[in-house]
């Protein structure tokens, strides 16, 4: 047995002292101080992993058959895409940085608020490198939706997707009236039991945000750097108001749908009657595909929902900087943004300001073609609320888990 | 002692083959334990500051460990046991259909699907919005979908039981109908008839207590497995509490940083009381055990 | 009266076994499905063909599952049979098979998430290679259960006959061992083939996402909620094993004993 035993820490101590010298050499293209043109000139013929939340079909669909086609045929890129949203992502971060990984699995990621906050904590994003794409130039960084994420100056370290705003939707065949502030929602839940529920997951947390700005006693209720004084008080009205009223929820709030697609799903079997959702509900894409009835509207909260913007980011240890940079490029177009927005592929709003786009496409996106069911971000704009700071959403996070799931 | 290690070093092959077995078998097991373990006690990790026990404490006070054992005890323990009841019954009550080619097929068939395919076939057919709540519509039992009843997510983890069920009933059918014939129980049985015994005596005190007494270790054994799943109880738990399993990759996962440790503390533990279970289990000389 | 009783019982579990496939491969072949509809508003191969053409990469999947889980059973067979000759034969063989049933009976989910790490610093982290690795040692062990009670004194007595009778090494494994265990090694190598086939929680760990296998890609779909595509998925997870059972099902599953 003591022979047992000496094997044994003979060989973790082996494995540990081999591992430890296997960091790899770091790339020597000096990107900082290289011009675009000779920059790109070396990623023909790179892979480029780009790591995203894989829960829509309809963004599927854009990336695997718009995407990674276009990148690999004009750029010569081989454009990789795995699965995996913030937590992950932050927890690949984490492992590679203890680790001492140069070399990281993944060049790209597709990010919001909460996880920028936690990788700049962490320090695991690369840049700045926005300003430094082409295409940049007609994204208008003046507009605070744009250039502040989650209350945090954005400072060209991560480069804006897409921007949209949170709204509400029902079926307006079933519901004429749908609620549209806490003491309408308590009244609606109490005739409709069973039929409202809230996600444990980021879209959830996004709605319980705007609840907590009403209980604040406005759309601004929420702004400047995290307070926890506010959030003590304001979060116990929440709990105290979801904790009154969850016998009426889905499943006498006894348990919550662990992820948005789970609550459409939910919706479109009836089973719930007021959902909501990015992307001004995104309820476009499960009308057009039937998933929804065609009487699904979206519509406005009275105090707001939250309006924000979505990122591209490099990772600090990212092996194909450069070629990423050029996936980014070409993902701010107004080429691929054009096609993102329109209603029949990802429906997602653009993020370059129009007034600066070339005329050509000034006239392409006057043709786009407008939404049938979901509201645009111009009709919710007296409604808006811009992203508390991200301590708001992880705080909210923790404790409903403990304030109300475990209750 | 020194003589039973000779054949060790005696003979190279041996002993290259014990090396083998601990590099391969023995150290990943240890090396992620030891990992998790200082991971738990705040000595490893990006944002470690230090020996401290304040995981260990948090975790102990919540006490979301100890509920989520509970939780997974007790629906584990409660799918073998109906899977070996069930099981038991339709082995001797269909003892000579199964005899027959196609049948026995029919026993085998479950065991080709995965967990993962079995929760989302659970999901398809008994969610409010599922096939079954569908034809209950048609057929006027209910006006809307909300009246089927909680069969998935629910609080009693009953889709995860019925997963189970489906999972393992074959499985230990096929070891019964294994066991029946290998230990003779048929033989035995006519001789205890023969020795004037009732047919309720033979089953309860013949043919039963070697079925079990043969097959105890494995049944213990996918105690243990279904106490650690992961992909069923992921897709047709709720959120609280959780399986084991799914409760370590939430708090791995979580948004806050400063807490990813306490999801290594409940690792720890549940892989000492893992441990605990395999000594008692594998540690005691057995004789003839189906394993 | 009882028979009758057990002659409409049957028929029912049989039924109740068949359901599950007929009722998946069913969804894959729908589309339009919407709540109450009993029945589907499209019924077709689209979901197929929309499959199997676009960039989903579901034909990848099913092509690199079938690698990944092809390397994993060839080699932790026949390491599992090679090594468990010693193990077995070991004077301390109970302390060694108890070590064996650790990482084989831990969930293997907890186990990939605390050996990430190694698997970070040996650049196993993400790739094909690491996957491998990775659910072979989850496999390995399983391999070296089963082999425990092949290896015993009436093996050992036929391995001494052969080198009395003058033969070498290789004639012991050639001539005694292999002819003597290839069913247990053919029932060997289809569950562990089964273990790498179902596996996932590890996959997703190891895999970081990367390298999507068929259990990934279903897992995918169902997040999606996209049902057709998941039971489509399903199809392909669960018709291998289907058809390997139905040429012969004794190698399928493990025969005890």
């Amino acid at each position: 047995m003591t022979k047992l035993i000496q094997y044994l820490t003979l060989l973790f101590l082996a494995l540990l002292s081999a591992s430890c010298g296997s960091d790899t050499k770091r790339t020597t293209l000096d990107l900082e101080n290289t011009d675009w043109e000779t920059l790109v000139d070396s990623t023909s013929g790179k892979t480029v992993n780009f790591m995203m939340w894989q829960g829509s079909p309809v963004i599927n669909e854009y990336i695997n058959n718009y995407v990674v086609p276009t990148v690999k045929e004009r750029y010569g890129i081989n454009l990789q895409i795995s699965g995996g949203q913030g937590p992950e992502i932050v927890q690949l971060v984490i492992g590679e940085k203890q680790a001492g990984i140069a070399q990281g699995q993944v060049d790209m990621v597709w990010i919001n608020g909460e996880t920028f906050f936690q990788l700049r904590k962490l320090d695991g994003l690369w840049g700045p490198f926005v300003d430094k794409l082409p295409n940049s130039k007609y994204i208008n960084f003046e507009d605070p939706f744009i250039s502040v994420d989650f209350q945090q100056p954005v400072n060209y370290m991560e480069s804006p997707w897409s921007i949209s705003q949170f709204a509400l939707f029902t079926d307006t065949l079933h519901v004429a009236n749908p609620p549209k502030n806490l003491e309408e929602l308590e009244r609606f839940v109490k005739e409709n039991p069973g039929t409202f529920t809230i996600s444990n997951d980021f879209t959830g947390m996004t709605l319980l945000k705007s609840f907590m700005a009403e209980l604040g006693g406005s759309p601004k209720s929420l702004d400047g750097k995290f307070d926890q004084e506010k959030y003590d008080r304001l979060s116990a009205k929440l709990w105290d108001f979801i904790n009154r009223n969850k016998k009426y929820f889905w499943k006498s709030g006894e348990t919550f749908p662990k992820e948005q697609t789970k609550m459409k799903q939910l919706f479109a079997s009836g089973e719930l009657k007021i959902a909501y959702g990015y992307g001004e509900g995104g309820i476009e894409e499960n009308v057009r595909s039937g998933l929804f009835p065609n009487t699904v509207k979206g519509y406005a909260w009275d105090n707001g929902t939250i309006k924000n913007s979505n990122y591209l980011g490099i990772l600090q240890n990212a092996p194909q900087k450069a070629a990423a940079m050029q996936v980014i490029n070409f993902l701010i177009s107004p080429e691929a943004q054009l096609k993102k927005a329109s209603p029949e592929s990802m429906n997602a709003n653009m993020v370059l300001d129009i007034d600066r786009l070339p005329e050509a496409y000034q006239k392409l996106y006057a043709k786009t073609k407008t939404r049938k069911y979901g509201p645009s971000m111009d009709d919710l704009k007296e409604h808006v609320i811009q992203e508390p700071a991200p301590e708001y959403m992880i705080k909210l996070y923790e404790d409903f888990r403990t304030a109300v799931i475990e209750k | 002692m020194k003589i039973l290690e000779r054949p060790l070093l005696k003979n190279k092959t041996s002993a290259t083959g014990i090396l083998l077995f601990i590099v391969l078998g023995v150290l990943p097991f240890a090396a992620a334990f030891i990992y998790a373990l200082l991971y738990s006690f705040g000595l490893v990790g990006v944002i470690s500051s230090g020996f401290t026990t304040e995981f260990w404490v948090s975790v102990i006070k919540t006490g979301s460990f100890f509920k989520s054992l509970g939780y997974s005890a007790a629906i584990a323990g409660i799918a073998v046991f109906l899977s070996v009841v069930i099981a038991l019954w339709l082995t001797l009550k269909f003892k000579s259909a199964l005899e027959n080619k196609f049948i026995l097929m029919m026993v085998y068939m479950p065991l080709a699907i995965p967990g993962l395919a079995t929760a989302f076939f659970i999901i398809q057919l008994l969610a409010k919005g599922g096939f079954l709540s569908r034809i209950s519509y048609a057929s006027r039992l209910i006006n809307e979908s909300n009246e089927f009843p909680d069969l998935v997510n629910d609080n009693l983890a009953l889709g995860i039981i019925l997963a189970f069920l489906t999972m393992i009933i074959p499985f230990f059918m096929l070891l019964f109908l294994n066991v029946y014939k290998n230990e003779r129980i048929e033989d035995l049985r006519i001789l205890a008839y023969s020795l004037g015994a009732t047919s309720r005596q033979v089953r309860n005190k013949v043919v039963l207590p070697i079925l079990l007494k043969k097959t105890r270790v494995l049944i213990a054994l996918y105690f243990i497995f279904l106490l650690g799943s992961y992909e069923v109880p992921l897709i047709l738990g709720q959120e609280s509490p959780q399986m084991i399993s799914v409760l370590v990759i939430q708090e791995l996962k979580q948004y806050d940083l400063d807490k990813i440790p306490e999801g290594y503390v409940v690792a720890v533990m549940y892989t000492i009381i893992v441990a605990i279970a395999a000594v008692f289990l594998f540690l005691p000389r057995k004789r003839e055990q189906y394993v | 009266m009882y028979k009758n009783w057990r002659a409409y019982v049957l028929p029912f579990l049989v039924l109740l076994v068949l359901f599950p496939f007929t009722y998946l491969l069913f969804l894959s072949l729908s589309g339009a499905w919407y709540y109450p509809d009993v029945l589907p508003k499209y019924f077709g191969l689209r979901n197929w063909r929309t499959i199997l053409s676009s960039e989903t990469g579901l034909l990848q999947s099913f092509l690199m599952s079938t690698g990944i889980s092809l390397a994993v059973a060839i080699v932790s067979t026949l390491s599992g049979f090679f090594i468990s000759k010693t193990v077995y034969y070991h004077p301390h063989k109970r302390i060694l098979n108890l070590l064996a049933y650790l990482p084989y009976i831990l969930a293997p989910v907890v186990f990939a998430a605390c050996l990430s790490y190694f698997f970070l610093k040996l650049g196993l982290f993400g790739n094909v290679t690491g996957v491998i690795t990775a659910q072979f040692l989850i496999s390995f062990p399983y391999a070296l259960i089963f082999f425990s009670s092949f290896w015993n004194e009436r093996i050992k007595n036929y391995e001494n006959l052969v080198s009395t009778l003058g033969g070498n090494t290789l004639d012991r494994y050639f001539k005694v061992l292999f002819p003597l265990a290839k069913g247990l090694l053919l029932v060997c190598f289809f569950q562990t083939y089964l273990i790498s086939w179902f596996e996932y929680g590890l996959t997703s760990i190891i895999g970081v996402g990367k390298v999507q296998t068929i259990t990934i890609k279903v897992f995918m779909f169902i997040k999606e909620a996209n049902y057709f595509y998941g039971a489509l998925s399903c199809c392909l997870l669960i018709f291998p094993p289907v058809v390997l059972l139905y040429i012969n099902k004794k190698y399928v599953f493990k025969k005890i004993a």
